[in-house]
């Protein structure tokens, strides 16, 4: 396969060569208004030569361009797009953008419009952005946005079931994301069992996500780079956004401690159904047929702090700290269970000069769960952990002739704490205690190179050599990564790519949802790496005068030592959990087409995806390959927002999934058990996932309504989600019917649970 | 303005409960062979029995599935070799049904090895073994009230260090007929060689009857017990995965062990 695609990258290369004409390096930074913050990812172009880039982490470009008089233009999400017109002879020259805030939000989208032909010049491919501000105007459930899930509207990324924000990446399970929140890893990303992210919307700037193609500075999962930024604090004045919403309220200040020097911002959001469910309680207390409703809240932390030392040097610390907290309290019982991710980044940003640059960062995050049990005397506690420390530090070096390099490195302190156990009474006639403490290392080391050869070919390529180790055993391996992009014409680009990919901690998880006890666990002697490899072809065209582009992507991805778990696998409490593991092989192909209109009133995209994802163990099925339960074989998404007028937009949101394949019993026996028991229907199950679940659709709809506040902005988000009532099968069993006189059994009966159906909401958000 | 906000909640949620989320459908299911399922427990001191049924698609009529034309035979230690005669019987005294049945008195002590053969006429055979069980007493049974006056109970016993143990607890109230009230089925993994308690919650009155079954088990018996617990849970959970069943018989589905048990009632007193 390395083979044929070297041969491809030469071919293209000697084709290319004679496009080669005299260039020169035109290079700046972009950045806000506002804050003289550094706008990363900020898109920097001259449209009619169809070359363009975009800024690094430091809000600096590079590009090539021919001699001639050319308009550079630079875009940012949220901004107003900036045009300079400039001349190019000779040498080299600097020019920096500086823009403002778009003054209307609503108009935000419309900005995109040179994003397009950008994306078709980008080499990069397989990658979906989307910005907080783009995802606030959405349709979203209980009217929380959530950027995850937005995500899972566009092609290739999927949902792993109803309101889920698990991201299901071309065949790729929800644990081989790698999540990183200001450039630290998320371990586990989700609140109250996976139906919300634990991204507040106001904390967070964009989100980019890689499908495949993944750039050499990624490493450590398999199928997705999932990156998320936050927002940086202003340089101007204290200021607050926040909202109300149905289930939560969320709270954003941010401002300048030292004017120039250093800003901070802070957010915070909390749910608040405890608050009614604690009244309720109350309310019935000492009635004997009411049974209290446990207590649930959780709440998320996001803060930054952004210190200038100098022209060349920019220190920040960053941090998220969430927790979901459920709990059940009576006089003899007290249960307690909570859980969370705590992370915080120092990073360094170093300019040694115009084209070089550096940014090192120290890194703690983790996430653990606690169960807490006490009955009278007694005292249960489970705890499982997972910590790692991080020291990191990348380069971006412009070499000039059209190369621009990165390297870096990473180091990581792996701490696993699985299931401990502890069981005690305060009288100590009981004690016993079970659980396990591992320590991992993993380290990687990259370099690659983004070439422009001439303005139809770019390459980029690059190598990552990573390892791990663990308890004596250690793991190497290089991961080779490639993509290029031929420019065909002015509106039509080709492009392929391939990354070989890693992971050395893995979850263990036997549900199709995100439980907060879903441990984690290292590679070790018994325990191998998974690997994947994914190839994908992709061509882009521009049309309807740039206006619209379509793109469409083929990827073949398969997968090595993938784990999955005997049946009946006991992963809550055991202290031999290799056991239970069993391993296997996954592939998954598929076609991804994706049309998007970014400028004008309408907006949208519109998302086909056509896929197989199969999955392969010794000890399921009988050996034989089995679908994966979200191996959807169509799944289309239609996304439309449209601006009526200055303070009314409506949005819509349309999905279609084929139902996911699931596993139900075929056949039953009749068990009598032991004298004393009552007999029982026993299912018998057989093949694995052979039966579909009916198709997913829904519609959910949305309005935008601006509000003239005395002070700052404000506006109304109305969202329905499901408005057409759609029972979306969430599972189904099969049900013992029996007579309601004599107990005796008449039938059988197949039952579908839904979870949401039709659910209005609506949010007040404001900012002054 | 926030307080005000929140009453928006209530009536929704008043809604979202009032939804029905459930309803039947139809699932095409492929057809399905049945198998031999057979239920053989060897209980020292008692007459030798069994219960030969078949497995029937998931969706079929609720009728017995007997099967006539099975033979069923057990092997003794020694080597005996006993036909149990087809003649379905339901035992009012324990409840239980049996389609299998011999006078023989089940007289094997620890260590030793029965085995178990089924054939019929369509050509189907299934066989197993099950080794006896020593029993594991109880050592003590103590409870305790709480100012509600509700007691809850534990039991203890001592684990043999020595070898891999598996035990069912059974706390019935009053009597056996009622179903249980308490079934735990565990290994002596994270108690090897301890003194092992169950416990409770506050579960009980004073004056309670309760009957506490402690049954030293085989290994295949506590996996296919789990296998049994798994796949009734994966229908219906949707966090479950699919289970399918670890027969301790080869051929067909079922149950091949011996039961050796140490049975205490107590009534509860303050």
């Amino acid at each position: 396969m390395r083979i044929y695609h070297t041969t491809i990258l030469l071919l293209l290369l000697l084709v290319a060569l004679p496009a080669w004409a005299q260039r020169q390096v035109v290079q700046g930074y972009v950045r806000a208004g506002t804050n003289n913050e550094a706008l990363i990812g900020a898109t920097v172009s001259a449209p009619e030569t169809g070359i363009g880039t975009i800024t690094n982490e430091n809000g600096y470009y590079t590009l090539s361009l021919p001699e001639g008089e050319h308009t550079l233009q630079a875009t940012y999400v949220g901004y107003a797009t900036t045009s300079r017109t400039i001349v190019v002879a000779g040498t080299g020259q600097n020019v920096s953008f500086i823009l403002e805030p778009a003054s209307n939000e609503l108009k935000v989208v419309e900005i995109q419009a040179s994003s397009l032909q950008q994306k078709l010049n980008d080499t990069r491919m397989s990658v979906e952005s989307l910005s907080s501000r783009e995802a606030k105007l959405l349709p979203a459930l209980f009217g929380e946005v959530d950027l995850v899930k937005t995500l899972q509207l566009k092609p290739g990324i999927q949902s792993g079931g109803e309101g889920t924000s698990g991201l299901y990446v071309r065949g790729g399970g929800p644990d081989q994301n790698l999540v990183l929140l200001d450039d630290a890893m998320i371990y586990n990303p989700s609140h109250l069992f996976g139906f919300f992210s634990v991204f507040n919307p106001d904390a967070v700037r964009s989100v980019e996500l890689y499908k495949g193609g993944f750039p050499a500075q990624f490493g450590g999962r398999l199928s997705s780079v999932v990156d998320v930024k936050m927002n940086k604090g202003n340089n101007e004045r204290i200021q607050a956004n926040g909202g109300l919403g149905l289930i939560s309220s969320r709270l954003t200040v941010d401002g300048p401690i030292i004017k120039d020097k250093l800003n901070f911002t802070v957010s915070g959001r909390r749910t608040y159904v405890d608050i009614f469910t604690r009244q309720l309680n109350r309310i019935k207390e000492g009635d004997k047929e009411y049974n209290p409703i446990p207590d649930y809240y959780f709440y998320d932390l996001n803060g930054s702090l952004n210190y200038t030392l100098s022209d060349k040097d920019q220190l920040s610390l960053s941090g998220y700290f969430g927790r979901d907290f459920f709990g059940f309290n009576d006089s003899d019982f007290r249960f307690g269970f909570d859980w969370g991710n705590t992370m915080g980044n120092l990073n360094w940003r170093h300019k040694f000069n115009d084209n070089l640059y550096a940014s090192t960062s120290l890194i703690s995050t983790g996430y653990k769960y606690n169960i807490t049990n006490k009955i009278d005397i007694f005292t249960f506690k489970l705890t499982s952990e997972v910590q790692d420390y991080t020291f990191k530090t990348d380069f971006d070096w412009f070499v000039g002739n059209g190369h621009s390099l990165k390297f870096g490195a990473q180091a990581t302190h792996h701490g696993f704490t699985v299931g401990r156990l502890n069981f005690e009474s305060a009288d100590s006639t009981l004690s016993f205690g079970a659980g396990n403490i591992y320590q991992g290392s993993e380290f990687g080391l990259y370099a690659s190179d983004d070439f422009v050869l001439s303005p139809m070919i770019s390459l980029n390529y690059g190598l990552r050599l990573s390892g791990f180790n663990s308890n004596g055993k250690t793991y190497t391996a290089l991961e080779p990564r490639a993509a290029a992009k031929y420019t065909l014409n002015e509106t039509t680009s080709l492009k392929a790519s391939y990354a070989s990919m890693m992971q050395y901690v893995h979850l263990l998880t036997n549900s199709g949802a995100s439980l907060p006890t879903d441990i984690w666990y290292p590679s070790n002697e018994n325990v191998e790496p998974q690997r994947s490899q994914q190839a994908a072809l992709g061509v882009s065209h521009l049309f309807g005068k740039g206006k619209y582009l379509v793109t469409n992507e083929v990827y073949y991805k398969w997968m090595q030592n993938q784990i999955d778990f005997r049946d009946g696998a006991n992963l809550f409490v055991n202290d031999s959990l290799e056991n239970e593991f069993l391993f296997g092989k996954g592939d998954s192909y598929g076609n991804e087409l994706y049309l998007e209109k970014v400028s004008g009133k309408t907006t949208g995209w519109l998302g086909y995806t056509l896929s197989w994802t199969y999955r392969k163990f010794d000890g399921i099925n009988d050996g034989k390959r089995f679908p994966a339960r979200y191996d959807r074989r169509h799944d289309i998404s239609l996304v439309l927002m449209h601006r009526l007028n200055k303070r009314l937009s409506l949005t819509g949101a349309f999905v279609y999934g084929t139902g996911n394949a699931y596993s139900v019993p075929v056949a039953r026996f009749a068990f009598q058990d032991v004298e004393g028991k009552d007999p029982t229907i026993v299912p018998i199950y057989e093949d694995r996932n052979a039966y579909r679940l009916a198709a997913y659709h829904r519609l959910d709809l949305g309005a935008v309504l601006k509000l003239k506040p005395k002070r700052g902005e404000a506006d109304l988000t109305f969202s329905v989600y499901n408005i057409y009532n759609r029972r979306n099968p969430y599972f189904i069993y099969f049900e013992q019917q029996k007579d309601i006189n004599d107990e005796l059994t008449i039938g059988f009966q197949a039952k579908q649970v839904s979870l949401f159906p039709v659910i209005p909401s609506v949010t007040y958000n404001f900012r002054f | 303005m926030r307080k005000r906000f929140l009453y928006f909640l209530l009536p929704l949620l008043v809604a979202l409960a009032s939804c029905d989320l459930e309803k039947d459908i139809d699932v095409d299911l492929p057809d399905h062979e049945p198998q031999l399922v057979v239920e053989c427990y060897l209980e020292p001191g008692r007459t030798i029995r069994a219960s030969v049924l078949e497995s029937s698609a998931y969706f079929d009529e609720p009728v017995p599935p007997l099967v006539p034309d099975a033979e069923v035979y057990i092997t003794t230690h020694e080597g005996k070799r006993i036909q149990l005669n087809y003649k379905p019987v339901l035992v009012s005294s324990n409840g239980r049904f049996y389609t299998h049945t011999s006078t023989e008195i089940m007289t094997g002590a620890p260590g030793q090895t029965y085995y178990l053969e089924v054939v019929d006429g369509k050509g189907r055979k299934l066989t197993g073994y099950t080794k006896i069980q020593p029993k594991v007493p109880i050592d003590e049974i103590e409870w305790k009230f709480n100012d509600k006056d509700k007691a809850y109970l534990l039991t203890s016993f001592y684990d043999n260090g020595s070898t891999d143990n598996y035990y069912r607890y059974l706390t019935h109230i009053d009597s056996l007929s009622a179903g249980s009230d308490r079934d735990l089925l565990t290994s002596d993994e994270l108690t090897n060689g301890k003194r092992v308690s169950y416990g409770s919650a506050y579960d009980y009155e004073e004056g309670d009857t309760l009957i506490v079954t402690l049954y030293h088990i085989e290994k295949q018996y506590y996996e296919f017990l789990s296998s049994i617990s798994d796949a009734k849970s994966a229908n219906g959970n949707p966090f479950s995965q699919p289970s399918k069943i670890k027969s301790s018989v080869e051929g067909g589905i079922g149950i091949f062990t011996n039961l050796v048990h140490d049975q205490k009632t107590v009534v509860l007193t303050k």
